[in-house]
């Protein structure tokens, strides 16, 4: 597998298969955050492409000192959404008193929340095999540390260094890549 | 101040044990162990959450197609798009004598067109350039339109059946052989034709691509890269 840095020079050279990559690597990510935001899989479906088309465009505003490819898609789908929200609020103003009858949906979650949840998917993704499978225990399972050594016969110093470690590499991640500290990553390309 | 050991803050950003009495004391006292604390816990919790993100179904063959057809067009956006400058040159140069000859041709008529309307009408109502609007491949092709140039620095536009939109549509005079160079017109407002002031001082022969686009209200003065109409004033 390329990798970020890699992908990047690629698509700023002009390489339409490095954005094809790019598609194959995080258009699920994408396509995810677009329709939690809208609700709508047409409205995502749209945003997802406008997001590629958008990083194409600005495929030279991509830095990966800023923060990783899928931070930066994740940026402008964000934005992209929340246009089309924007748009279709205005939109819907005529019709506001027909609308107020209906029970409001629930809350939407926020932008900021689903992103840093990707983030921080795309980085346990990542992570070396033993590193994640004993997170994955302790996050999805709710084991305790005995637990997972007894699940996975580690010795139980290794599962605690495993999840220390572990921790620490998803916390990194989520602090430079994070849309809690977005402006770093996000801020250089808003003109998309 | 002895601060909380790394592994005892793991255990309770999991809630897999509970704070003693004096670390809660001691977290109530210490920013920087509560710091820790904190961010450990919002990952931990991110990862928890995170068990639905695992299994994303693959992102869906047909967006990837529309896609492609949004980035094989000349896309005027911010960045420079040597490649689509490139095939637009090549292009042009292949399309030169079609051009000059369709060109004449327009003169003819136009020339004919501006006596009739020197008999007829105002001077201000000739017409010294005009362009064929055609739909953009993502756009349903019964989109169409046409543009006048008049003496008086005015554009009159004709569009039809532009695809509905969110936004508003609006109109750009485009240098072909650097799309991100571009001028904004105005915008269209619904009815069939409009006229538009051309601001004074535009180099018409280098802003020569006429070009409507579908904007969203997002407030941002920049093209949207969504093209639905473009054509190129003869003259």
């Amino acid at each position: 597998m390329i990798s970020d840095d890699e992908l990047a020079e690629r698509l700023r050279a002009g390489d339409e298969k490095a954005l094809r990559t790019a598609y194959e690597r995080h258009g699920a990510a994408v396509l995810y955050l677009a329709q939690r935001l809208l609700s709508n899989r047409a409205d995502a479906e749209d945003v997802t492409q406008l997001t590629f088309v958008a990083a194409w465009a600005g495929r030279d505003t991509f830095d990966p000192q800023r923060g990783t490819m899928l931070a930066w898609l994740l940026g402008i789908a964000r934005r992209k959404a929340i246009d089309r929200i924007r748009s279709a609020v205005r939109d819907d103003r005529v019709t506001a008193t027909v609308r107020a009858q209906v029970a409001p949906p629930e809350e939407p979650e926020r932008p900021e929340r689903i992103v840093d949840r990707l983030v921080v998917a795309d980085e346990l993704g990542r992570l070396p095999a033993e590193q994640r499978r004993t997170l994955e225990l302790a996050f999805f399972d709710d084991l305790t540390h005995p637990q997972i050594a007894a699940v996975t016969g580690l010795p139980l110093g290794t599962v605690k260094s495993h999840i220390r470690r572990g921790l620490a590499n998803l916390r990194r991640r989520w602090e430079v890549d994070g849309a809690a500290f977005g402006s770093r990553s996000a801020g250089a390309s808003r003109a998309l | 101040m002895q601060h909380l050991d790394p592994d005892r803050l793991v255990l309770l950003a999991l809630s897999e044990e509970t704070e003693g009495p004096g670390e809660s004391g001691h977290l109530n006292e210490c920013a920087v162990c509560r710091h820790e604390l904190d961010a450990l816990r919002t990952v931990a919790d991110l990862g928890a959450e995170s068990e639905d993100l695992r299994d994303l179904p693959a992102p869906p063959e047909h967006i990837w197609r529309r896609v492609e057809d949004g980035i094989s067009g000349e896309t005027p956006a911010a960045a420079p798009l040597e490649r689509s400058v490139r095939t637009r040159r090549t292009r042009s140069r292949w399309l030169t004598p079609v051009l000059a000859a369709t060109a004449a041709a327009i003169l003819a008529v136009a020339g004919t067109v501006t006596v009739d309307r020197f008999v007829r009408r105002a001077p201000a109502e000739t017409v010294t350039a005009r362009a064929t609007l055609a739909p953009l491949p993502r756009v349903p092709g019964a989109a169409a339109g046409s543009v006048q140039v008049l003496s008086d620095g005015a554009m009159r536009i004709d569009v039809r059946n532009l695809p509905l939109t969110t936004g508003f549509h609006e109109v750009w005079l485009i240098d072909p052989d650097d799309p991100t160079k571009m001028v904004a017109l105005g915008n269209l407002p619904d009815r069939p034709v409009t006229v538009l002031p051309v601001p004074p001082g535009i180099d018409m022969n280098r802003y020569r691509l006429v070009d409507v686009s579908d904007e969203p209200h997002d407030g941002d003065a920049a093209h949207s890269g969504r093209s639905l109409l473009r054509g190129t004033l003869t003259y």
